[in-house]
């Protein structure tokens, strides 16, 4: 706090002597609020690509490590409060859509940066974000699929990842056979195991429509989307084949019990499991507990029969930094973002973090555990939300949570499935 | 004493007007946010949108605010039995001289200087752990193999989980102002009570728990003020998103303030407002009934 306060008091004596496009200031501080916690591998790399900037520019950063919860709860009142923040980060969704009317456009800022250094997928989704302009950076993205060891699918003899629920059916009644536990997770996740399942039938607007996301009622009202209901056969469909799965005793018999991390901590890493839903992150996660012989695999949520969607539909997330639109300093800003998320600093987050590269030119340096996702993420043509939208009605979704884990465990079936979320979302 | 105007403002003063800025105003403040539509709490009041009692009216019509009504409702009257109960028991063995008293005392006591978070990782990942937990490796000792076997943090079992859990944490503390209470009543009173022929169980049912009624009232009020504010249990029994089976309002509000889990959902901090002015009103009520139901000025001693 003293020296924090002595930077300050520094900046003001010399504010003369350089505006702010000058970067050799040696008083001048950027405010930097990140959303990892201090002992996070990210937030190492973070603070490593910090001490370069600096050491190059002279521009001092006060960085402050609050974590999710803390991004969360603190950065809009003190936005609000008008401390100063220069850049921030957090999910693409959550900036642009939460925070939205904080950020500075960045077209003009970032232009040189996106021709050398933008991932046109990344790029893609952060404009979508933010209304068809570009108001943040994108970097550790990530995708949410299915995770699988291809040490067990040998050993059950699976030739190929599947594509379809049918091969995905094939695959899980082969590793029964074998006396391998298909399917596992954490109750966490099950959400958007179905919000994926119900999204490749219905789409993801069906799906926001189905648990009446506040946020596509006007739409709907248009006639722009069409409103699904609970009654919908392609919504039962959808419950029935879950519900096929766990009759066929495709997942874990902890299926309901696994509060995370129990399910990818206990069952997938020692290879007691095969298959497990996660988001690309979970190599980094359990990468102290994994079994020896296991070799990562990775495949797309299956298409279904007469779906809207296809599996090269999916939930493709990352962070992305921000520049709060009041920020003086919004070219050191930009600067230290490049220094962060390009080049060396760039690769050795995917080292340390295991992650996806965010630079095009690191377009090669995917960690090994996730080279089986590569093909599957640059396969993807449409971009889905978080659940693909199944949690946007925070009133429905424990409901949905439980009702998923249920089915999933044998103790609901399909229609009371279908009954109990009808009831819950009022229809 | 002649009074002197100018010295009682003078000191009477700097605590009013920090009482009014610290406590009054965001008190009122939150009672007039409850009649908003507020996207962020930090909005200014120009964007605030007025709903009149909208927000009240969707609060009771919303199943899973019910819900969450409900859990802590069970939380508050079955873990305040088997807390009172239990830390009672506990007050009355440690108070009636038995050896060892301060070894057992600081044991109980034990898990309230524990963080409440790894208190419920140990819990949730160890102890109710369907592989390799602690329950179920006792209940297999036992020979229970059926019961081994039960899934504790699946939907159907998750809430009496995290009772069982939160309450283990919560009996050193209440322990510790039943046995004040116990040991400010005089030992005379026991010792001419034996010499009158009383037993044990007597004395306890005719001296002690009368004249624990004052205890009893701060053991209640204290156990509502935490109960009302029951969240951290609940958001690590249920990881990023609520569950149904262990939601409470707290979190609920949480969620309608913050945002819930990884989606990004409409946020109202208005209609957060109003359920803390309902869990406020809540514990008024209590405190109301339990002041006109249990009299503790009737002895003295």
């Amino acid at each position: 706090m003293v020296a924090s306060l002595a930077a300050c008091g520094g900046g003001g004596d010399k504010e003369t002597s350089g505006g702010a496009d000058s970067g050799k200031d040696g008083g001048k501080e950027l405010v930097y609020w990140s959303m990892w916690s201090e002992e996070e591998p990210q937030a190492k790399v973070i603070q490593e690509a910090v001490d370069k900037y600096t050491e190059d520019t002279g521009v001092k950063v006060d960085v402050q490590f609050k974590g999710r919860n803390g991004q969360r709860e603190g950065l809009q009142p003190a936005l609000d409060a008008k401390q100063t923040i220069d850049l921030f980060d957090e999910d693409v969704n959550r900036v642009n859509g939460s925070w939205g009317s904080y950020l500075m456009d960045l077209e003009e800022l970032a232009k040189d940066y996106e021709a050398e250094h933008g991932n046109e997928t990344l790029f893609a989704i952060a404009r979508n974000a933010a209304g068809g302009t570009l108001k943040s950076i994108p970097y550790q993205p990530s995708i949410f699929g299915f995770f699988y060891n291809q040490t067990l699918f040998d050993k059950a003899g699976i030739a190929a990842a599947p594509t379809t629920w049918e091969e995905f059916d094939a695959a899980c009644a082969k590793l029964k056979e074998a006396g391998i536990t298909p399917i596992t997770g954490d109750t966490t996740y099950m959400t958007s195991f179905m919000g994926y399942h119900l999204g490749r039938y219905l789409g993801q607007d069906g799906v926001k429509a189905l648990v009446n996301d506040p946020a596509i009622q006007e739409k709907i009202d248009a006639g722009e989307v069409e409103d699904v209901n609970w009654d919908d056969p392609r919504v039962a469909q959808a419950a029935k084949d879950i519900e096929d799965f766990a009759k066929k005793g495709y997942f874990s018999e902890n299926i309901a019990s696994n509060v995370y991390p129990a399910g990818q901590n206990q069952e997938f890493a020692p290879g007691e499991a095969a298959i497990i839903i996660c988001g690309s992150w979970l190599p980094n996660e359990i990468k102290a507990s994994v079994a020896e012989d296991l070799t990562w695999g990775y495949f797309n949520y299956p298409s279904v029969k007469d779906g809207t969607d296809d599996n090269t539909a999916n939930n493709i997330a990352n962070q992305v930094f921000a520049i709060n639109k009041e920020s003086k300093m919004a070219e050191e800003a930009m600067e230290l973002i490049t220094y962060i998320t390009t080049g060396e600093f760039d690769k050795k987050m995917t080292e340390q973090s295991l992650s996806i590269p965010a630079d095009k030119a690191n377009s090669d340096a995917w960690p090994t555990e996730l080279e089986a996702v590569k093909p599957g993420f640059e396969a993807t043509a449409t971009y889905y939300d978080w659940a693909v939208g199944a949690e946007n009605n925070g009133d429905l979704t424990p409901v949905l949570n439980e009702n998923t884990v249920k089915l999933m465990a044998g103790d609901m079936s399909a229609d009371e499935f279908v009954k109990s979320c009808k009831s819950a979302a009022g229809e | 004493m002649k009074k002197n105007k100018g010295m009682i403002i003078g000191f009477l003063a700097p605590a009013v007007l920090i009482f009014l800025a610290v406590f009054l105003y965001p008190i009122v403040r939150t009672v007039i946010m409850s009649f908003f539509k507020i996207s962020s709490v930090t909005d200014s009041v120009d964007l605030w949108k007025f709903v009149g009692i909208e927000n009240y009216q969707k609060l009771f019509a919303t199943d899973i605010f019910r819900t969450s009504m409900m859990n802590i409702g069970k939380i508050w009257l079955l873990g305040g039995i088997i807390v009172m109960t239990v830390s009672l028991l506990f007050a009355v063995i440690l108070t009636s001289g038995i050896r060892g008293k301060k070894i057992f005392r600081a044991i109980i006591y034990l898990p309230n200087i524990v963080s409440a978070v790894a208190l419920a990782t140990m819990w949730l990942q160890y102890v109710y752990s369907p592989k390799f937990g602690l329950l179920k490796n006792v209940l297999d000792k036992l020979g229970l193999h059926e019961l081994a076997k039960t899934q504790w943090t699946a939907p159907d079992h998750v809430f009496w989980a995290l009772l069982f859990a939160y309450c283990f944490g919560m009996i050193g503390y209440h322990m510790l102002i039943w046995m004040s209470g116990i040991e400010r009543i005089s030992p005379d009173f026991y010792e001419a009570a034996t010499l009158d022929g009383a037993n044990k169980i007597n004395q306890f049912r005719y001296m002690t728990l009368p004249l624990l009624k004052g205890v009893f009232k701060t053991n209640i009020t204290m156990w509502s003020v935490s109960t009302a504010g029951f969240f951290v249990w609940s958001q690590l029994f249920s990881s990023v998103t609520a569950n149904k089976a262990t939601i409470v309002p707290v979190q609920y509000m949480y969620s309608q303030i913050f945002g819930a889990g990884n989606a990004v959902t409409e946020r109202n901090a208005g209609y957060g407002a109003a359920i803390g002015i309902i869990l406020c009103i809540c514990v008024v009520l209590i405190f109301t009934i339990c002041n006109a139901l249990v009299k503790d000025d009737d002895l003295e001693f």
